[in-house]
């Protein structure tokens, strides 16, 4: 029979690993601003069509990462309240 | 090397370096988190965080797919400057990231680490589906689990799996703390889309799901005799992008016990060894497609 302890602990479980997602996000976050920079001084003066669509790109995964990991502390935030009231 | 020529090095590194490995783990540990919490949370109406998880993973497949965008404009750009026949890194290496260990980020000052609380619900689970039963006295340490200690029991299942010794693979899943048995679901799907495309010769697709259900059924079902079968219809589902089959959430241990036993059994088909799943191992050599 599962207890308290245990619903908590699975909890837990899970929020380790959006917390490890967290971190991986951070971490995708710091390359693809590398990858910025490094296309921006490469590319620097170009008016092909593909490269304004690389830097759209990019700006788009990098506002798309900062929204998941928004989501990711509300998520856990909430889950933290119900454990708060087991 | 011609200015060219190294202009055009440089861009094929910044693409091959696009960080889609971090998105793919990111969004692997998210699914493998709201897996777990809509288990928790049957038949509570309280939602736990999972609605908002289910946005992050959103957000996280949109980031995935922007950077795939990217890395086309990239080799548009390359191909307009007649730089196109150059070689690039080798496709689809994202498995590897989710076996490395995790990057040094500070977790949020909210979220305390796991109490390993877990264990005997872990072992009666690890029980049930393997048929073996614990080794008596042989608790696991209480020590909190990381990517690390995944990566290695995905290897070491593996060795079981290839070797057919149904009691050293019980041995190996009871010897471990709950939170690395779990992470298996977080780290195998990357590994195993790779490792089912290299069987089939090419990207899995829906109507693959009968080839490798046939491939792998017989030896995931006798090394994993209490396992229901649609968790392994899902799993083969998944890495193939079907539709899933409805049906009420699988017990989380089943998921990621099944998920690294069909890695496994994968891997046997392939007839390589389980330390090329280590993420600094060469690439392997990928033989000719097979009637899997």
């Amino acid at each position: 029979m599962a207890s308290v302890a245990e619903v908590r602990a699975a909890v837990d479980a899970a929020l380790q690993q959006v917390t490890e997602s967290q971190a991986a996000i951070q971490a995708a976050r710091e390359k693809l601003g590398e990858a910025q920079q490094s296309l921006a001084a490469a590319l620097d003066g170009s008016a092909n069509d593909a490269v304004g669509a690389a830097h759209a790109s990019l700006s788009q995964a990098d506002q798309q990462l900062e929204e998941c990991f928004g989501a990711t502390l509300v998520a856990i935030e909430q889950a933290q309240t119900y454990t708060a009231t087991l | 090397m011609s200015l060219l020529q190294e202009l055009g090095a440089q861009l094929r590194a910044t693409s091959d370096e696009l960080p889609t490995g971090l998105v793919t783990v990111a969004m692997e540990r998210l699914r493998s988190a709201t897996e777990l919490l809509n288990w928790v949370r049957q038949s509570s109406v309280d939602p736990i965080g999972v609605p908002q998880l289910g946005n992050a993973t959103e957000h996280a497949e949109h980031a995935a797919a922007a950077l795939r965008l990217a890395q086309d404009a990239i080799a548009a750009y390359l191909a307009a400057i007649g730089l196109s026949g150059e070689p690039s890194a080798p496709p689809d290496q994202d498995w590897r990231e989710g076996l490395k260990p995790p990057p040094e980020v500070s977790a949020p000052d909210n979220v305390r680490p796991p109490p390993e609380q877990l264990g005997s619900w872990w072992r009666r689970r690890v029980e049930e589906l393997t048929g073996e039963a614990p080794p008596p006295g042989d608790e696991p340490t209480g020590t909190p689990a990381s990517r690390a200690d995944t990566a290695e029991l995905l290897r070491r299942v593996a060795g079981g799996v290839r070797s057919g010794d149904k009691s050293r693979l019980g041995r190996d899943l009871h010897a471990v703390n709950a939170s690395s048995g779990l992470a298996l679901s977080a780290v195998t799907p990357p590994v195993l889309h790779r490792l089912a495309g290299d069987l089939l010769g090419h990207e899995p697709r829906a109507d693959d799901v009968a080839r490798l259900r046939s491939a792998a059924t017989g030896r995931v079902r006798s090394l994993l005799p209490g396992a229901p079968p649609a968790v392994l219809e899902t799993l083969i589902a998944r890495v193939c992008r079907a539709p899933v089959p409805a049906g009420a959430p699988a017990h989380p241990a089943d998921s990621a016990v099944t998920a690294s036993v069909l890695t496994g059994v994968l891997l046997a088909r392939l007839g390589r060894d389980p330390s090329t799943l280590d993420p600094a191992a060469p690439e392997p050599l990928r033989r000719p497609p097979t009637d899997a």
